[in-house]
């Protein structure tokens, strides 16, 4: 077994009513399939209430980063009272800005620049607590003799492997 | 006071049928019938926050979901709303057999037609709701 082996989960809000919920599932998105593909699970928040004991499991089986919109912090919230205690929290509008993260919702049809350099923004503070996350991890395992084996592809959700 | 009908997407992270629900939303609450319907984070009610609750609870909604999980309906549910469609995002594409939509972080331009195709659909149901009253 192997310590690479060893995956995180990043869990975002999506939030369907506000800019930073786009900007969210955006960055959340890049970390499955850019930035850290092989090391990043994720699961649709909702499933926590929707699905069963597997679902609610998921914050046991991965370390957890919370991505979130706004500062309702619902991802965070939510996994805490389902699922289990999250390793890291990133909140959007400490990145953006309440009244920017908290504007409309947009659609990615009408993505800009502007909207594109925000992914970046909250996509490298990922990475960043993404990395210390992930040595922890790692660590705590090779000092238990442990190894925590990610099944299946990145992106799993309900809807199975993307 | 009229209230809007509530229309609200799983907006699934792992499949492009995710996606596809949580853009036809957007198209239907921004673009179609902007003053006749809304939307609610389904990360919010998914929360159990009494005030989240309070935005649904005995409010017509139409769910769209992307998985058999039924993410959206179940929670709508969940949190009092009155859930009077339950639109499987899935269907959609058996009219679209060999259709490559995109993937749940970008559509492609057939992607973007399915998501017209919905959204017309669902702003037809929210005319009609609100039209019922």
């Amino acid at each position: 077994m192997s310590i690479n082996m060893v995956k995180i989960g990043v869990v975002s809000c999506s939030g369907e009513d506000c800019l930073g919920g786009t900007i969210s599932r955006l960055a959340t998105r890049k970390m499955l399939d850019e930035v850290r593909p092989d090391a990043t699970v994720t699961i649709c928040l909702p499933l926590f209430l929707a699905g069963g004991v597997e679902e609610r499991g998921f914050a046991e089986k991965f370390p957890t980063i919370s991505v979130d919109g706004c500062s309702k912090t619902c991802a965070k919230r939510a996994t805490e009272k389902y699922s289990g205690k999250v390793s890291a929290a990133i909140d959007v509008t400490d990145l953006i800005g309440k009244e920017v993260a908290e504007a409309g919702a947009l659609s990615t049809r009408n993505l800009t620049d502007e909207h594109k350099a925000m992914v970046e923004k909250v996509v490298s503070e990922i990475t960043a607590k993404f990395d210390e996350v992930l040595k922890t991890a790692q660590r705590d395992l090779v000092s238990k003799g442990l190894a925590m084996i990610g099944s299946g592809s990145s992106g799993g959700c309900g809807c199975g492997p993307k | 006071m009229f209230e809007k009908i509530k229309v609200i997407p799983c907006s699934g992270m792992g499949k492009v049928y995710g996606l596809v629900a949580r853009e036809s939303t957007l198209k239907v609450i921004q673009e179609l019938c902007p003053n006749d319907s809304s939307t609610v984070c389904l990360a919010y009610i998914v929360t159990g926050d009494q005030e989240a609750k309070e935005l649904i609870e005995g409010e017509k909604c139409i769910t769209l979901d992307g998985c058999p999980s039924m993410c959206a309906a179940k929670n709508a549910e969940l949190a009092g709303g009155v859930v009077v469609e339950k639109v499987r995002v899935i269907d959609s594409f058996r009219k679209h057999k060999g259709a490559k939509p995109g993937t749940a972080t970008e559509l492609t331009e057939e992607g973007w037609k399915i998501v017209d195709e919905i959204a017309g659909e669902i702003a037809e149901k929210v005319k009609l709701l609100s039209r019922e009253g």
